[in-house]
């Protein structure tokens, strides 16, 4: 087994019939990378003896420390089976499920895929995902696959504690296989294979049926069907009979291959038997090295005689070759599926891309052929791992050259440091005199290098700027050149559109105009993928996998290359997991900016599942998913992409804020009766002073609320919103959106063309709105909504209560009813109530969240206005400099007041520009409080929250839904952990046919930050949840809750010790946003250290 | 001159002392330390917490306790909690290591948030985190100043921040209306203040949008007034400059 050529492998790459891709799939710890190890080792490229503790293909450094898979690297394998030779495209792929978008990925390029699975643990949860993913992306049909790995199971269980070595299965599965029994993986169908890759061993029951068809007489065709299942021989008979279990005889497949292969590890590995040893060799007619033999360590010799007797190789990459189609097979339902994005049916694409699909079938490398590559990902590599920039083996002249130039040099060198030194020297002494000969010596090997390096330098200079990214990336049909034309197609490039705008015929050569979606680049290098190598290649043919480098400033994640703009672009690549766990990035010193966004552009780039993005709050925020995946994350910005110190700070955690209705029983269950408990207003000390007259709240929860300058009243009232319409807003924010643009339009005069499916939408929203607000509380409510927040599309509802105020409805697209001229001149201040409702709308009073299903209904409004304001008009002319001066001096005012709070920014902001455009048309009157419209702003804010806050308070929590597989062993382990971070276990069920559990539970994302992490390590890995975003959740627990009644007294102590959840969250947002918090300084007044340290 | 030995030393340890005068007389009362603040802003409840004793005295450390008579003729009652009460919230008091320290955090946070409100990465126009702030400014060695109020000092820093890292006030965006007549005269004087133009409009009167530092507003203001005699008018657009909603990186 020698180093495979690389020329042999491009003369392989061009016999698309023998070309095989496949990826290798299975749980976390399964044994992938050592499977792979294995079958790069019979390349000759790494020795058998490291392979399985290589881990080749795990390139990277933490990679190797942690032990576990975090990329999906290709390599490319020759292998020989009787008279073929095949090349295979091997894809090595993570197993954890944070790195799930790896092996999506992966799958994409392959046809077809080996799944390991470890003969103790069983099918695992990730098993399960990556298969579903497979299916989903079409590279297998979409067919159970559940049965056959039981099977495999149920005997096999003694045999990992026998053998000490690990046991891994590989079932291959065919693609192009329809019936339907094929697709079920049994050994006995000859698509398993029973292999350790650790003693690299393998085999299929075909291999010992052949063995034991000579010796037994038995014919192999039978034997292949016995020798799986419930069989035994009868030696008498000399029969295979059924029912091996229930007569309590050793299965045929026991009996005949587990039983040898267990005599040999109890030979060499237990009693290290060095006769019985040789005797296996002998009769197995193996030659064993006496190196290996004479070894102290045991492993090795079982692996040299495994190796030879039962090559695992030969077995997995055999029925690989067998099994799997080559790209040339490929179905045609998997095309159509391919090109077909999202929803769009095949049928409905242009008929220029319908024939695409033969290219495709075809998978000709001729040059006729349109060019059709995909790129699953984008993954960078240091510029010293390209080829261009290696370090060539120099030729003979060239060594002789140089040497001949650095003789020189040296010479020269040699003479003026002798100059220069020789006074030195005679100081110093003899003692010296060894030195500068050694001094001169590495002074001219530096010299050496210097010159070397000379003249790769240019280019590297070039290099260092950027990391390099290589496009991981498969040929679905033609020939791909170095330095071709292609068009890059975006994952929305629509090729109907393009078909109209462009010309017959046109080529990526020419210039294009610009299509929306698609850009012409220049394939600069093309590589081959040997894992941490990359080879040169000058052109690749269809149904490889390839490297593609330049193509950086125009695919960000994953596109399509085609030569043909018909072509369209493949489905996007459907990910398992979806990014969960934010975090905020910062850079250790705070110049350091600009490197850390130029570091994290380059992070997205090179990873498909992370997401980066920024906050309004100027936070950059890194999404992954999982903590692992956000390790690695985070050492990658580290080391390879900003370059920079940085801290990740806990994720920022949303929360809202809500309303219920007044409880009816207390902490301790007994019954409140009439008595009402009025939730203490937080902060109103401080609040009411900032007001010259305070708000007065009547047990109702009715606020009235008058302007500083005494000339307006608003009485708020807040309500909480059934569950379900809070719901169904959220839902509908698009549509909220729409409507409220169009009442915008409406008060300017213009229209709003809203197409016909968009206004059957509202309709609907609005006859569902109406279902969810039944009761007497709720009359004529939807018909009376003022105004959506915050954000004017958000959870909450304005309700117009004002007796007599008519104003257009949120409806009026609907109703179609123009607006009609409103002499009122509550109308003009319509505006300042709904921005004061938005600003409050937009953060609490609890901690500054957005609220959220809150309706607030204004019961009162009456204005006092000076008799000149009547008249306005007349008066605006004069008034609007005086006003706009002073107008804006009150914002600032306004600004610097809004500062003491953290939400301030915001709401200054928009209260200005709200007034600023008011002022434009109405004319302020002015006193000394400012513009009349701000005051109200600020008065209906004010009255919101303290209407908000004279009902019992509560936040809201984002929930992930989190679903969890586990062994019935750790379950009470999964309830612990579940319950210690707040979960809620929504049902659990038995999986059908296996000892798995599937738990459902709900989790607050608070509590999430490391969960997977606790999850895993309490199960010792047995349970793994999977975290999704569900829905936003009312915490139960009131924040500003103390003991009241006798009872709570007794049952919670007088400070209620108990850890409140919603106050730690409130307490930790207000922290976070440098709010006043209530907390002590020092808890316990006796128990300071008093004395100073020398007293 | 008294022989301070150990055993005749008296050490008033963990105790803070809150002292009032009233009525021409000193009155003390002894507390615990690093207590009162808390007392003061309504987060101690139990005053039994805040008190070492309900005695009030004249000198707390010499342990001179205060008359009953003179009790009643400054406060008028004979309820020693209640007139410790009144102390405890009038009174001056000292302020005890750990209340300090927290007080300047406080400061030091309530600088940064302002500084992290007022200012934009100039490149990109978004704000910086409070977080990053407050590091930067560990990074110069700005310590706080406890009388001076915390405005004052977010813009001394800003200023000290601009050396380090790249920052500047968020721009102020502003529309002025001039009358025709005036308005070529007072572009000429408005120039130098204005940053940005973003769109300027010259028919029948001068329109202008554009960007100012927010320190020249009140400059701005006052020109456009006095010189038009109330004719122009300026309108604040926004306060803040600033990139809004969420952008992915891409």
């Amino acid at each position: 087994m020698g180093h495979t050529s690389l020329e042999k492998l491009i003369r392989l790459q061009k016999k698309t019939s023998n070309i095989r891709n496949i990826c290798i799939l299975a749980h976390v710890d399964h044994g992938k990378t050592t499977l792979a190890d294995c079958l790069v080792a019979s390349n000759g490229i790494i020795s058998t003896r490291l392979a399985g503790k290589m881990r080749y293909l795990d390139s990277r450094e933490d990679e190797q420390i942690r032990g576990i898979t975090m990329k999906s690297s290709a390599i490319s394998l020759h292998f020989t089976s009787g008279e073929s030779e095949y090349l295979i495209n091997l894809i090595d792929s993570p197993g954890h499920v944070d790195f799930s978008s790896e092996v999506s990925t992966a799958v994409r390029l392959c046809d077809g895929a080996i799944v390991v699975v470890d003969a103790v643990e069983g099918v695992c949860p990730q098993v399960n995902a990556v298969t579903g993913a497979l299916f989903t992306s079409k590279v297998l049909e979409e067919r159970a696959v559940k049965e056959a790995e039981l099977e495999g199971a149920v005997p096999e269980g003694e045999v990992p504690e026998l053998s000490g070595g690990e046991q891994v299965y590989d079932w291959s599965a065919g693609l192009e296989e329809t019936d339907d029994s094929h697709l079920y993986f049994s050994p006995d169908q000859g698509n398993v294979v029973f292999a350790s890759a650790f003693d690299s061993w393998g085999f299929s029951i075909h291999q010992f049926a052949q063995i034991y068809c000579q010796k037994m007489g038995i014919r192999s065709e039978v034997l292949q069907k016995t020798l799986w299942g419930d069989f035994y021989i009868n030696p008498k008979a000399k029969k295979i009979m059924k029912g091996a279990q229930s007569k309590g005889k050793k299965p045929l497949f026991v009996q005949l291959v587990l039983d040898n292969i267990w005599s040999l590890y109890d030979a060499v590995v237990t009693r290290r038997d060095k006769e019985k040893v040789e005797k296996i060799v002998a009769s197995l007619g193996l030659k064993v090295m006496a190196r290996d033999l004479r070894h102290s360590d045991p492993k090795v010799l079982l692996s040299a005689i495994c190796s030879q007797w039962l090559p695992l190789s030969q077995a997995v990459l055999s029925m690989v070759c067998e099994r799997l189609p080559s790209p040339s097979e490929m179905s045609a339902e998997r095309v159509e599926k391919l090109m077909s994005v999202g929803t769009r049916r095949f049928d409905s694409l242009p008929e220029k891309t319908q024939q695409l699909k033969q290219a495709f079938l075809d998978c000709v490398s001729e040059d006729s052929a349109p060019v059709i590559v995909f790129v699953s990902k984008m993954f960078a590599v240091d510029s010293k791992a390209l080829p261009q920039n290696k370090q060539r083996p120099l030729t003979q002249e060239e060594l002789a050259q140089r040497r001949e130039l650095a003789r020189q040099r040296h010479a020269e060198r040699q003479a003026t440091s002798q100059i220069a030194e020789d006074p030195d020297s005679a100081s110093a002494g003899g003692a010296q005199t060894a030195t500068p000969t050694n001094n001169t010596n590495t002074d001219a090997d530096a010299l050496c290098a210097q010159t070397e390096a000379l003249s790769v330098k240019p280019a590297e200079e070039e290099e260092e700027k950027k990391e390099h990214f290589i496009a991981f990336a498969r040929v679905y049909s033609g020939v791909v050149r170095r330095g071709q034309r292609v068009f890059v197609l975006g994952p929305k490039y629509d090729p109907a559109l393009t078909l109209r705008t462009l010309p017959e015929g046109c080529s990526a050569d020419d210039t294009v105009p610009s299509v929306p979606h698609l850009a012409c680049c220049t394939l600069e290098h093309l590589y081959m993928l040997m894992g941490r190598e990359l080879e040169e290649l000058e052109e690749v043919p269809a149904g490889n996998v390839l490297g593609i480098a330049g193509m950086e400033d125009f695919i960000l994640k994953s596109a399509t290359v085609s030569t043909s703009p018909a072509c369209p672009p493949f489905t996007p690549l459907n990910f398992e997991a979806t990014p969960i766990v934010r975090v905020a990035i910062e850079p250790k010193h705070p110049s350091e900016m600009p490197k850390l966004v130029r570091g994290m552009r380059l992070l997205n780039q090179a990873d498909p599942c992370a997401e980066v993005l920024i906050q309004e709050t100027g936070e950059h925020v890194l999404v992954t998913a999982g903590e692992v995946h956000l390790q690695r994350c985070l050492d990658d910005l580290r080391e390879r992409f900003a370059k920079i110190e940085i801290s990740a700070s806990k994720p920022i955690i949303p929360f809202r804020e809500t309303i219920i209705r007044p409880p009816k029983v207390d902490m301790v269950n007994e019954d409140l009766g009439r008595q009402q408990k009025v939730a203490v207003i937080h902060q109103a000390k401080e609040e009411q002073s900032k007001y010259h007259e305070g708000p007065q709240v009547d047990s109702g929860g009715l606020v009235n609320l008058t302007t500083p300058n005494k000339m307006a009243t608003i009485g708020v009232r807040a309500v909480p919103l059934p569950e379900e319409a809070t719901r169904l807003l959220e839902g509908s924010a698009e549509l909220i959106r729409t409507m409220e643009q169009f009442s915008l339009f409406a008060r300017e005069g213009k229209t709003l063309e809203i197409s016909q499916k968009t206004l059957e939408q509202i309709q609907e929203f609005r006859t569902r709105l109406e279902g969810h607000l039944q009761g007497w509380k709720w009359r004529n409510a939807v018909e009376r909504i003022w105004a959506f927040g915050p954000r004017r599309c958000g959870p909450n509802i304005l309700l117009n209560g004002v007796e007599g105020y008519q104003r257009p409805s949120v409806w009026q697209c609907l109703e179609g009813e123009k607006e009609k001229p409103e002499a009122a001149t509550l109308r003009d201040f319509d505006n300042s109530i709904v921005n004061g409702f938005q600003l409050a709308t937009l953060s609490g009073p609890m901690c500054e969240e957005p609220l959220m299903g809150v309706c607030f209904s204004v019961e009162s409004w009456e204005m006092k206005l000076a008799p000149q304001f009547t008249q306005q008009d007349s008066v605006e002319e004069e008034t609007t400099s005086r006003q706009g001066s002073e107008n804006s001096d009150n914002e600032t005012r306004a600004a610097v007041s809004g500062e003491s709070e953290s939400g301030g920014s915001n709401e200054a902001e928009a209260s200005s520009s709200s007034a600023g455009g008011q002022s434009r048309w109405r004319g302020d009157v002015t006193d000394c409080y400012g513009p009349f419209s701000g005051q109200l702003i600020a008065a209906m804010k004010e009255a919101c929250r303290h209407a908000f806050q004279a009902k019992p308070q509560r936040l809201m929590a984002a929930m992930y839904t989190c679903e969890i597989m586990a062994t019935a062993e750790v379950l009470g382990r999964v309830y612990g952990v579940l319950s210690k971070r707040e979960g809620r276990v929504l049902n659990e069920e038995m999986k059908e046919g296996t000892d798995m559990f599937i738990i459902r539970a709900v989790l607050p994302v608070a509590e999430s930050f490391g969960f997977a992490d606790e999850m895993r390590k309490r199960t010792s890995g047995l349970a793994s949840p999977q975290l999704v975003f569900s829905h936003w959740e009312v915490i139960s627990s009131d924040p500003f809750w103390v003991p009241t009644t006798e009872e709570e007294y007794l049952h919670f102590g007088e400070k209620a010790d108990s850890a409140n959840q919603a106050l730690k969250y409130m307490n930790a947002v207000r922290k976070r946003k440098g709010l006043y918090v209530e907390e002590k300084i020092v808890e316990h007044a006796e128990k300071q250290r008093t004395l100073g340290k020398n007293k | 001159m008294s022989i301070f030995t150990p055993t005749n030393q008296i050490r008033l340890t963990n105790v803070a002392v809150v002292r009032m005068k009233k009525g021409g007389k000193r009155f003390e009362i002894a507390c615990y330390k690093n207590k009162v603040m808390s007392w003061r802003a309504g987060a101690e409840k139990d005053l039994d917490e805040v008190l070492q004793t309900h005695t009030v005295f004249m000198n707390v450390s010499k342990g001179q306790v205060a008359k009953k008579e003179d009790l009643a003729k400054s406060f008028g009652t004979d309820d020693l909690t209640e007139i410790c009460k009144q102390i405890l919230a009038k009174g001056e008091l000292q302020v005890s290591d750990k209340e300090r320290q927290t007080q300047l955090e406080q400061m030091f946070r309530d600088i940064a948030t302002i500084v992290a409100e007022k200012c934009v990465n100039p490149e990109t126009k978004r704000p910086y985190t409070v977080n990053l702030i407050e590091r930067a400014m560990k990074d110069i060695h700005y310590s706080v100043k406890a009388n001076k109020s915390t405005k004052q000092q977010a813009l001394d820093v800003i200023r000290q921040l601009k050396e380090s890292m790249q920052i500047q006030r968020a721009h102020m965006r502003l529309r002025f209306t001039l009358p025709a007549k005036e308005g070529k005269r007072l572009k000429d004087k408005l120039k130098p203040l204005l940053k940005v133009v973003e769109s300027e409009d010259f028919d029948d009167q001068l329109e202008m949008v554009c960007l100012i530092d927010p320190g020249c507003f009140r400059e701005i203001d006052e020109l456009i007034c006095c010189e038009t005699k109330g004719k122009g008018s300026v309108e604040v657009l926004s306060l803040k400059d600033v990139e809004e909603g969420d952008e992915k990186l891409e």
